[in-house]
């Protein structure tokens, strides 16, 4: 009784049928685009890593948005593929990257400000994309379903995106070291706290360069 | 003003990331019958956390101090406010009032409004904080971060994957490699490129070259046509070879503002 009640939502009801995912797509993107929007205008709020986000700074801060616009768009078409392909979208690589940092540095690199420094205009943009991804995934799933049983080695791609991320602690404590004495000696015990207590050195090297930086402020 | 304005479109995004995040998540779990939107690491870590309401709140805790000091530094909030945070909170939440997993966080019902909610109280508490610290922390986190960042996005990461894409088989390795070269040289970072060697190397290993694998060839190759149109890599090519740039070309150019 219970699976006859779950296999009829499946086909039905919004909260599992197909057709509802971009729909999905789209509210997850408008919300993304427009926290990249928040970050263009306030410097807060973009939906990804310190070092994506770096990427879009560069061009915001006078350089090139090649780097962030490629990089997102590359991503975002991996993994539009992989997503129709595995039946799960990778929020990360497709909207967070792809839509929050690709599509707004390519907007920007064209001098088209408007829909990022624009709140409402930002969300609007942001739902008119993800419900056309969420398209494309649909149309591509239904025309390929069955076809194809490859994995198009997400889990490589995976495995390496995860591994990236432990690379990060020890960078900046690095990175604090060059910056000055007590910043780097607040950010190797930060890293150090927060191994002992099982949690990303990252997060504590960061925490700690901080604490050291506020009493021993550094220059640009 | 400003954190007036900060605050009602914190709430928004919230709302809208949250409520995504949570249908998208609870999805997963009926993967692939029903399309979802997600992360294999958030499935994996859910699926390790399961039943405990405590579990999964301590898993998204430890994520949040990093996110929150992240965003304090550079306005970023992580990834893992998506992929981690808000599922797994949601999760516990939950979970407290009823164990059973398939009515709590396998329902993306359910899961879809507690994760707006969650999302609200995230998102806002994340950008209201952050916006109001002392300039003395901006400043130390610039000179911290940018650094760790640049080396991170330029050399570890393209590094990283080119060794996964050549330990993963020789097609990969070679897709990866030329992809890789060819990706640093016209858009500035490798990434992109072993990645989408990686996708065709092995999508070639495990289907061959059908007619999936063939469009998907194609489009790569056009995607580095035009982002070597669009960034003047032509130009730069023909000039640093040596040669001249035809007429006709720099028109082109000219005509698309490329």
């Amino acid at each position: 009784m219970d699976q006859d009640v779950k296999d009829l939502e499946h086909a039905k009801s919004f909260w599992y049928a197909d057709w509802s995912f971009p729909i999905i797509v789209g509210i997850m993107s408008a919300g993304v685009f427009a926290g990249t929007s928040m970050y263009y205008n306030y410097g807060v709020g973009a939906f990804n890593e310190v070092a994506i986000v770096a990427m879009l700074k560069a061009g915001m801060t006078g350089g090139s948005y090649g780097a962030a616009a490629a990089f997102g768009a590359s991503f975002l078409f991996a993994r539009i593929l992989e997503g129709s392909l595995v039946g799960i979208l990778d929020l990360g690589g497709s909207i967070l990257t792809g839509v929050g940092i690709g599509i707004p540095a390519i907007l920007l690199s064209m001098d088209i400000e408007a829909p990022v420094k624009n709140f409402p205009l930002a969300l609007l943009t942001g739902l008119v994309i993800g419900v056309l991804i969420g398209g494309i995934i649909y149309a591509v799933r239904h025309f390929t379903l069955g076809q194809s049983k490859a994995t198009f080695g997400a889990d490589v791609m995976m495995g390496a995106g995860n591994e990236t991320g432990r690379f990060l602690g020890p960078l900046i404590i690095l990175s604090a070291v060059t910056a000055s004495i007590p910043i780097g000696i607040g950010a190797t015990a930060g890293a150090a706290a927060f191994y002992a207590w099982k949690k990303p050195i990252a997060g504590g090297a960061i925490i700690g360069a901080m604490i050291l930086g506020f009493f021993f402020p550094v220059k640009l | 003003m400003h954190i007036v304005v900060i605050l009602i479109e914190s709430i928004i995004i919230g709302g809208l990331v949250g409520f995504a995040a949570g249908i998208g998540a609870a999805r997963m779990f009926n993967a692939p019958t029903v399309q979802a939107l997600g992360a294999f690491r958030t499935l994996g870590e859910m699926n390790a956390a399961q039943g405990d309401p405590a579990s999964h709140f301590s898993f998204g805790l430890g994520f949040f101090f990093n996110a929150w000091a992240s965003t304090v530094g550079a306005g970023a909030f992580t990834q893992d406010v998506t992929h981690r945070v808000i599922p797994n909170w949601s999760a516990a939440i939950l979970l407290i009032k009823n164990k059973d997993l398939a009515q709590t966080m396998h329902n993306p019902k359910k899961m879809g409004l507690m994760s707006a909610l969650i999302g609200v109280i995230v998102v806002t508490f994340l950008n209201v904080t952050s916006s109001s610290i002392p300039a003395s922390l901006q400043v130390t986190a610039v000179k911290v971060l940018v650094p760790a960042a640049t080396t991170l996005i330029n050399m570890v990461m393209p590094i990283i994957f080119w060794l996964a894409a050549i330990d993963a088989g020789r097609r990969s390795g070679l897709f990866g490699t030329v992809f890789g070269g060819m990706a640093a040289l016209i858009m500035g970072n490798a990434v992109p490129g072993v990645v989408l060697g990686i996708l065709i190397g092995k999508g070639v290993e495990e289907i061959g070259w059908t007619r999936i694998t063939r469009i998907m060839l194609a489009a790569v190759i056009l995607l580095f046509v035009l982002s070597a149109f669009f960034r003047s890599f032509d130009i730069q090519l023909l000039k640093q070879f040596g040669l001249g740039v035809p007429q006709w070309l720099q028109s082109w150019h000219r005509a698309i503002g490329g």
